[in-house]
C-alpha cells in the first residue's frame, strides 16, 4: 500500500463523509434555517426515504421508482404537518420543537407497525469497488459524491439567481414587508417546509444502499443537522458549507486519531461552545 | 392386519396421545423475560414463540415437575430500572417460581441485584462470561466457547497471518477480543489491530482504512446490532471481502438480514445454533416450530432458539434437584444436562458445555461448515452458594 | 397569613393524603412500583419549574439525575466499607446543582434570548455525560452499570423505603407551591412574561435563572439518589437523552405550571406505560398522539384542564408594613453622552450625540421620527451596541453595560410600547417594581415584602385611582391610558433618581395627557430627580416648563427653553423639511 493511496483513500472518506452530512443536512437547513422551525422529526424524513427503497423493492418495482415514491410521501405528510402542526405553532419555539418530537414518535412507530423492528436490506447494483489511483473506491459513493455536489451548486445556483429564491430571501429576511409587497407569504412557507422535508427524504432514498435500515436511525440525523447548523449558521448556504465542513471534518480528524468516541464528544463539545460563545454560527445572515 | 384396521388403530392412537397429559398438582408460573421495545425488540416476537413452544413441549411431557407451565412474559427491552420492575411484577407480583432471561447484560445486572439468589434465573443469550450470582443458570454461549475450537479451525482452513479485532466498546465486546487475541496468538497469527467503537457510530470508514492498511487477512467482528450491519455492509463495499475473511460470534440470521447475502461472501459466523443445522434434533425442533406457528411465523435465529434452551435447562435443573428452590438447584445444577435442538448440553460451573457450530454464507443464508461438539465454556464458578 | 398558607399547600396536602392511602388500599408491591414513577416525578418537577415558570426549556435533565444517582450510589457503597463516606452523601445533591449554577451562569450572562439554544446546549451535555458513562467503566461500570447500591440505613426496599419518597414527593410539591407564591415565585413569573422589562428595574435577571435552575437540578440530582437507593443499580440510562426526554413529556402531560400537575404526569403516564405497554401494542402511538393533543390545545397540559393551576386568587389582605429603604442611590448621576456613535443593519442610528445632563429637573426631547431619541436611551441601557465614543453616568463609564447594571444606578426607564408584565397582576406588577433595590435573598422567600409599601407608592395611587380599583386583575386587561399609567408609576418606585420616559403621553386623550404631565411632575419633584422625557404633543411639552433638546439624524441639534427652539432656524427648517 504505497502513500499516495492511503492519502487518497483518506481523502475519498472524508469527502464521503461531508457529502453525506451535506445530504441529510440540506433538508433541515431549508426548515430551520430559513423558516426557523426546529423539526424534531427531521431524521424521519430521511428514515422514510429510506424505507421507499425497501418498499419499492419488496414490491419488485424498480428502484429508482423510490425516488418519486419518497417525494410524494414526504411532500404530502409535510404539506399536512405544516398545515395542522406548524403553522399554529409558529411563535412559540418550544412547542413547535415538543410538537415535532411527538411526530417523530408516531413517524417511527407507524413504520414499526408496518415493517417491523427489523434490519432491512437495500440492494445495491452498484457494488463494485472502481479502481481509482492506487486505491479502489465503491463506485456508488463516488456516483453519491458526484450528486451531491451538483446538488448542492444547483440550490445555491437557485436560490441566488432565480426570482422564486428572491422571493424566499425576501421572505425570510423581513416577513412582513414580503406580505405587504404581496407574497403570499403563508404559501410560500408552507411550499417551502415542503421542500426541506422531500430533501430530507431523498437524500434517505440515495443513502438507503449504504446504512443500516431501521425505524431508529433519524435521531443521529437529527441531532448531526442541528450541529451543523448551529455551528454554520442558519439562511447562508456558507454558512451551511462551514457548519458541514467544521462539523464533518472535525468529526473525520480526531476519529482518525483518537477513535470514533472521542471523534463523537468532540463534535459535542464544538457544538457546546458554538452554542454558548457564537449560537449564530461562523455565516449568520441575522 | 388390513387398512381400515391399522387406520382405526392409528387414529385411536393418535386421539389417545391427543388427549392432554394429566398432571400431578396444580401450575408452576415461569416468568420469561424478552426485549420487546428498544434495540433488542426486534427479536421479541421469535423469542416469544420460541417460549410458547418450550411450553407445550414440557407440559406435553408431564410438566415442570408434575406441575403445567404457565408463562408470564414482561418485556426486557427497557430501561434496566423498568425492567427490573417488570420482573418484580412477576415475581412478587403475580407469583413466579422462575425467570427465563433474553435480554443484554445491564438488564441482566439489575435482575441479579433484585433478585438476590431469591427464585432461580436462567440467562439464556451469547454474553460476555463472568456471571456466577448465587441462583443463576447460564445457557448462552461465552467468547471462550465461541472460539477456542474455531479460531484454530479457521487457522487450518485459510491460514490467516494477520488479525484485526474490532468490536463495540463495552463489555462483551473488550471480553470477546481479549479471549480471541490469545488464541490467535497461539495458532502463530499476529494480531495487528484492537479497536473499540460506541455504539452511536454510524461511519465505519475510519476503521476500515485502517483494517486495509494494516493488510490484514481476517477480521474478527465483535460488533453488535446496527453496527454489525453496517460495517459488514462497508467492509463488502470496500471490496474488502475478498481480501480479507470475516469471524463474528453475534451474527444471527436478523443480522444477516441486514448484512444482505450479498455481502457476506468470507463471512464466519460461529455460535451455538443456526436455523439450518440438520441434524435430527435440530431439524425435529424447527419442524415443529414451522407447524406450531405456520408460514408466517417469526424467523427463527440462535437468540430466540436460546430460549427454548434455557426452559430445557430448567426442567432438567429441576428434575436433578426435584424442587424449584434455589438451594436445592444450586446443588445439584453441576452436571445436569439434556438433549434438544443444539444437541448435547451439560451444566458444568453455572455455564454449559455445549456443541458450537461455524458457518459461512450461501445463495440461501448459513450454510453449516464445521460443529465441533461438547466445547467448554471456559468459566469457573462455585455452583454451591 | 394562616389562610394564605393552606391555599399553596393544598396540593401537597391531598398528595401526602393519597401517598399514605396507597399501600393500605394496594399492597407494598404497588406502593414499591409506584415510587420510581415518584421519584422521576420529582425531576419532571425541577424541568416544569424551569419550563413553566421561567420560561426556558432544559431539554437534558437526565445529567443531573444521572449523576446525582452515580454519586449516591458511589458513595453509599463505599459508605458499606467506610462508614465515613456517608458524610460525601449531600455531594450527591449538592455537586450537580453546582454544575448547573456554573452552566447557567456561562450561558445567560452572555446573551439574554438564548432560550433555545441554552435547550440544545444541555442536550449536548446529557449527551457527553452518555458517553462518558458508557466509556468510563472503572468509575461508573460502564454499559452494565453500578450494582449492589445499598438501602439507607434503617430502610428497607420493599417497604419502608417507599415512605422516604412519599415524604419527598410530599416536600417538593410543598416547597414548590409555597415558592411561587413568595416574591421569588412573582418575579419568576415576571421573567417568563418579560425578562428585559424586568432587567430595567435593576433585577439580575440571568442570575436568578442561574438559580433556579440549580434549584431545579438539586431536585433532579436527589431524585437520581433517591433512585439508586430504590433500584440498588444505575446503568448509563439514567443519563440518557431518552430519560431527558420523558422528563419534557411527563412535564407537558401532566402541566408545567403545576408542580403537582408535573409529578402526577410522570406518575400518571409513566405508570400507565409499564402497565398498558405490554396489553396495546399501539400504546405508545396513543402517547404520541396525546402529546401533540397536549401541545396543540392543552398548554397548561392535563392539569390545566383540571384547573389546578396555582390559585391566583386574592390574597388575604395583609397589614401594610414600610418597606426598607431603596439601595439606589441618593444624589442625580451626572449623565454625559460623549460623541456615541450607534448602527445596526447597516443603518448609522447615533452619529456623534453628545450632550450633558447634570442636577435635578425635567428636560425634554424632541425631533422628528428617526432622530435617535428613542435608541438615544436604548444605548445607555444596553439595547443598542455602542460603535464609538462613550456614556459616563455618575462618573462611570457605564458604555455596553448591561441593563441590570445601569438600572441599579439609579436609571429609571419607561419604554416606548408600554410594557408591564401582563399576566401578572397589578398588585404584583407594583410589588415587583416596589421591590427593585429592596428586596434581599432572605426576603424574597418570606411573605412579608407583599405588605410593603412607600410613601411614593401610596401617593401615586391617590393621583391614579383608576388604578387601585383594579389591583387585582391582570396588567394585560387594562386599556392603554391605564397601561402607561402603571407603567410610569412601576418605573417611579424604585426612586430612580435619573428618569428616562420615553413617550408617556402617547395614545392618552387630552385630559389624561394633562394629568400624566402632572403626576410626572411631582414624581420628579418628590425624588428630586433628573428626567429625561421623549416626547412628540408639543403642548405637553410647554407644560413641563423644563429645557429642550432637539434631536435630528442621531446628534443633538439645539437645546434651550421651548421658546428659543422654536425661533432656532435650523429647527425650524428641520421640522418643515426645508433641504437639510
Amino acid at each position: 500500500m504505497t502513500m499516495d493511496g492511503g492519502t487518497l483513500l483518506h481523502s475519498l472518506n472524508l469527502v464521503y463523509e461531508l457529502a453525506t452530512l451535506a445530504l441529510t443536512t440540506l433538508g433541515l437547513a431549508v426548515v430551520f434555517g430559513l423558516l426557523g422551525v426546529m423539526n424534531m422529526a427531521h431524521g424521519e424524513f430521511v428514515m422514510i426515504g429510506a424505507y421507499s427503497v425497501v418498499a419499492v423493492q419488496q414490491w419488485g418495482l424498480p428502484t429508482i421508482a423510490a425516488f418519486p415514491l419518497a417525494i410524494a410521501v414526504c411532500a404530502a405528510l409535510g404539506w399536512v404537518v405544516e398545515r395542522w402542526l406548524i403553522r399554529p405553532l409558529y411563535r412559540r419555539p418550544f412547542d413547535t420543537l415538543l410538537a415535532t418530537w411527538a411526530l417523530a414518535m408516531l413517524m417511527r412507530k407507524v413504520v414499526e407497525a408496518i415493517w417491523g423492528k427489523g434490519f432491512r436490506n437495500v440492494d445495491n447494483a452498484l457494488t463494485v469497488a472502481v479502481p481509482i489511483g492506487d486505491t479502489s473506491y465503491p463506485a456508488y459513493r463516488l456516483g453519491l459524491i458526484a450528486l451531491a455536489i451538483v446538488l448542492l451548486a444547483a440550490l445555491s445556483f437557485w436560490y441566488r439567481r432565480s426570482s422564486a429564491g428572491l422571493r424566499v430571501r425576501a421572505m425570510t429576511g423581513n416577513p412582513m414587508l414580503a406580505q405587504a409587497l404581496g407574497i403570499d407569504t403563508q404559501r410560500l412557507a408552507s411550499r417551502t417546509f415542503v421542500v426541506g422535508v422531500v430533501f430530507a427524504g431523498a437524500a434517505g432514498v440515495m443513502l438507503a444502499p449504504l446504512i443500516r435500515v431501521e425505524p431508529g436511525i433519524g435521531v443521529d440525523y437529527l441531532l448531526d443537522g442541528f450541529f451543523v447548523l448551529v455551528v454554520g449558521g442558519l439562511g447562508t448556504l456558507g454558512g451551511f458549507a462551514g457548519g458541514v465542513g467544521v462539523i464533518g471534518g472535525s468529526q473525520a480528524l480526531v476519529s482518525s486519531i483518537a477513535g470514533q468516541t472521542s471523534g463523537y464528544a468532540v463534535v459535542l463539545i464544538i457544538s457546546i461552545l458554538f452554542l454558548w460563545l457564537k449560537p449564530d454560527g461562523i455565516f449568520s445572515r441575522r | 392386519m388390513d387398512r381400515r384396521q391399522f387406520l382405526q388403530s392409528a387414529a385411536a392412537a393418535s386421539a389417545l396421545g391427543a388427549l392432554p397429559p394429566v398432571f400431578a398438582a396444580g401450575a408452576v408460573k415461569v416468568a420469561v423475560m424478552i426485549p420487546q421495545s428498544g434495540p433488542g425488540g426486534l427479536f421479541g416476537p421469535s423469542c416469544k414463540a420460541c417460549a410458547e413452544l418450550a411450553a407445550d413441549t414440557i407440559n406435553a411431557r408431564g410438566g415442570l415437575l408434575g406441575q403445567k407451565i404457565e408463562l408470564l412474559f414482561a418485556d426486557a427491552g427497557l430501561a434496566p430500572a423498568e425492567a427490573a420492575q417488570a420482573a418484580l411484577k412477576l415475581w412478587k407480583g403475580s407469583g413466579a417460581a422462575a425467570v427465563i432471561g433474553m435480554h443484554d447484560s445491564a438488564v441482566r445486572g439489575a435482575l441479579v441485584n433484585l433478585f438476590k439468589g431469591q427464585v432461580p434465573y436462567f440467562y439464556t443469550p451469547v454474553y460476555e462470561g463472568g456471571e456466577c450470582a448465587k441462583g443463576t443458570y447460564i445457557n448462552g454461549e461465552t467468547p471462550q466457547q465461541q472460539l477456542q475450537p474455531v479460531i484454530p479451525w479457521i487457522a487450518a482452513e485459510h491460514k490467516p497471518k494477520k488479525w484485526y479485532m474490532i468490536g463495540n466498546d463495552y463489555i462483551w465486546g473488550r471480553n470477546t477480543n481479549a479471549a480471541a487475541k490469545g488464541y490467535i496468538e497461539k495458532t502463530g497469527a499476529q494480531v495487528v489491530g484492537d479497536e473499540y467503537l460506541p455504539f452511536t457510530v454510524d461511519n465505519f470508514d475510519a476503521s476500515l482504512a485502517r483494517i486495509r492498511d494494516s493488510g490484514a487477512d481476517a477480521v474478527l467482528v465483535s460488533l453488535v446490532g446496527g453496527a454489525s450491519v453496517g460495517f459488514n455492509k462497508a467492509f463488502a463495499s470496500f471490496g474488502l471481502a475478498e481480501k480479507a475473511l470475516r469471524l463474528g460470534t453475534l451474527i444471527e440470521e436478523n443480522t444477516l438480514a441486514g448484512i444482505g447475502l450479498a455481502n457476506a461472501k468470507n463471512l464466519y459466523s460461529s455460535a451455538g445454533y443456526f436455523a439450518n443445522i440438520t441434524t435430527p434434533a435440530a431439524t425435529a425442533f424447527a419442524g415443529a416450530y414451522a407447524k406450531r406457528f405456520g408460514p408466517q411465523a417469526p424467523a427463527l435465529n440462535g437468540l430466540a432458539e436460546s430460549t427454548y434452551e434455557g426452559f430445557l435447562m430448567l426442567e432438567a435443573v429441576a428434575k436433578k434437584a426435584g424442587a424449584l428452590s434455589v438451594v436445592k438447584m444450586d446443588a445439584a445444577c453441576e452436571g445436569a444436562a439434556y438433549s434438544g435442538p443444539r444437541g448435547a448440553v451439560t451444566m458444568k460451573s453455572r455455564h454449559v458445555e455445549q456443541d458450537v457450530y461455524v458457518a459461512d454464507v450461501g445463495d440461501k443464508g448459513f450454510r453449516i461448515v464445521k460443529a465441533f461438539s461438547r466445547v467448554s465454556s471456559g468459566q469457573t464458578c462455585q455452583a454451591a452458594a | 397569613m394562616r389562610r394564605l398558607r393552606g391555599r399553596s399547600l393544598w396540593p401537597a396536602a391531598a398528595l401526602a393524603a393519597a401517598l399514605v392511602a396507597l399501600p393500605l388500599v394496594g399492597n407494598d408491591f404497588l406502593a414499591y412500583q409506584v415510587a420510581l414513577f415518584l421519584i422521576y416525578g420529582i425531576a419532571t418537577q425541577g424541568v416544569a419549574l424551569c419550563w413553566g415558570r421561567l420560561g426556558f426549556l432544559p431539554l437534558g435533565h437526565a445529567l443531573f439525575f444521572g449523576l446525582g444517582a452515580y454519586l449516591a450510589g458511589g458513595t453509599a457503597k463505599a459508605g458499606v466499607a467506610q462508614p465515613l463516606w456517608w458524610l460525601a452523601f449531600p455531594l450527591a445533591l449538592l455537586l450537580p446543582a453546582l454544575l448547573a449554577w456554573v452552566v447557567a451562569r456561562l450561558v445567560f450572562a452572555r446573551r439574554m434570548r438564548s432560550g433555545p439554544y441554552f435547550s440544545l446546549i444541555t442536550l449536548a451535555m446529557t449527551m457527553l455525560g452518555f458517553l462518558a458513562a458508557q466509556q468510563w467503566t472503572g468509575l461508573t461500570g460502564g454499559f452494565n452499570g453500578m450494582g449492589d447500591i445499598p438501602e439507607p440505613p434503617g430502610l428497607e426496599r420493599f417497604s419502608t423505603l417507599y415512605w422516604l419518597v412519599a415524604a419527598a414527593a410530599v416536600a417538593s410539591t410543598a416547597a414548590l407551591g409555597v415558592l411561587v407564591g413568595r416574591p421569588l415565585g412573582v418575579l419568576w413569573r415576571a421573567i417568563a412574561q418579560n425578562e428585559e422589562r424586568l432587567q430595567l428595574f435593576g433585577y439580575a435577571t440571568d442570575r436568578i435563572k442561574a438559580n433556579a435552575y440549580a434549584l431545579s437540578a438539586l431536585l433532579a440530582a436527589g431524585a437520581g439518589a433517591l433512585f439508586a437507593t430504590h433500584q440498588g443499580i444505575v446503568t448509563p440510562q439514567a443519563m440518557s437523552f431518552v430519560l431527558a426526554t420523558e422528563f419534557v413529556i411527563w412535564a407537558a402531560v401532566g402541566g408545567k405550571a403545576s408542580p403537582l400537575g408535573a409529578l402526577l404526569g410522570a406518575v400518571i403516564v409513566g405508570y400507565a406505560s409499564a402497565e398498558l405497554r405490554d396489553h396495546f401494542a399501539t400504546w405508545e402511538v396513543f402517547v404520541g398522539l396525546l402529546f401533540i393533543a397536549v401541545v396543540r390545545f392543552l398548554p397548561e397540559g392535563l392539569s390545566g384542564l383540571a384547573g389546578m393551576k396555582v390559585l391566583r386568587a386574592a390574597r388575604p389582605r395583609l397589614a401594610p408594613v414600610p418597606a426598607p429603604p431603596a439601595r439606589a442611590p441618593r444624589q442625580v448621576p451626572a449623565l454625559v453622552y460623549d460623541n456615541v456613535r450607534s448602527s445596526q443593519g447597516g443603518v448609522r442610528i447615533l452619529d456623534g450625540l453628545s450632550f450633558r445632563l447634570e442636577g435635578p429637573g425635567i428636560r425634554a426631547v424632541i425631533g422628528p421620527n428617526g432622530a435617535g431619541k428613542t435608541s438615544a436611551f436604548n444605548v445607555l441601557t444596553g439595547h443598542l451596541p455602542v460603535i464609538g465614543g462613550r456614556i459616563l453616568a455618575g462618573g462611570r463609564d457605564v458604555t455596553g453595560q448591561a441593563a441590570w447594571r445601569v438600572a441599579r444606578m439609579g436609571v429609571g426607564r419607561k419604554l416606548q410600547v408600554p410594557s408591564v408584565f401582563a399576566e401578572l397582576t397589578v398588585r404584583e406588577n407594583l410589588c415587583v417594581a416596589l421591590w427593585a433595590g429592596r428586596l434581599n435573598a432572605p426576603a424574597a422567600l418570606r411573605n412579608a415584602p407583599h405588605a410593603w409599601h412607600t410613601p411614593l407608592l401610596d401617593e401615586m395611587l391617590g393621583c391614579f385611582p383608576e388604578l387601585a380599583a383594579s389591583l387585582d386583575e391582570p396588567a394585560g386587561r387594562l386599556s392603554q391610558g391605564h397601561r402607561q399609567a402603571l407603567e410610569f408609576v412601576m418605573t417611579v418606585l424604585p426612586e430612580p433618581h435619573l428618569l428616562l420616559l420615553d413617550e408617556p403621553c402617547a395614545g392618552l386623550s387630552p385630559a389624561e395627557t394633562h394629568q400624566m404631565i402632572q403626576v410626572i411632575q411631582r414624581a420628579v419633584r418628590r425624588l428630586n430627580a433628573a428626567a429625561l422625557l421623549i416626547e412628540h404633543d408639543l403642548a405637553a411639552v410647554a407644560a413641563l416648563q423644563g429645557e429642550v433638546y432637539v434631536f435630528h439624524q442621531g446628534r443633538m441639534l439645539a437645546q434651550g427653553s421651548l421658546q428659543a427652539m422654536q425661533a432656532d432656524v435650523a429647527v425650524r427648517a428641520v421640522y418643515a423639511g426645508a433641504r437639510k
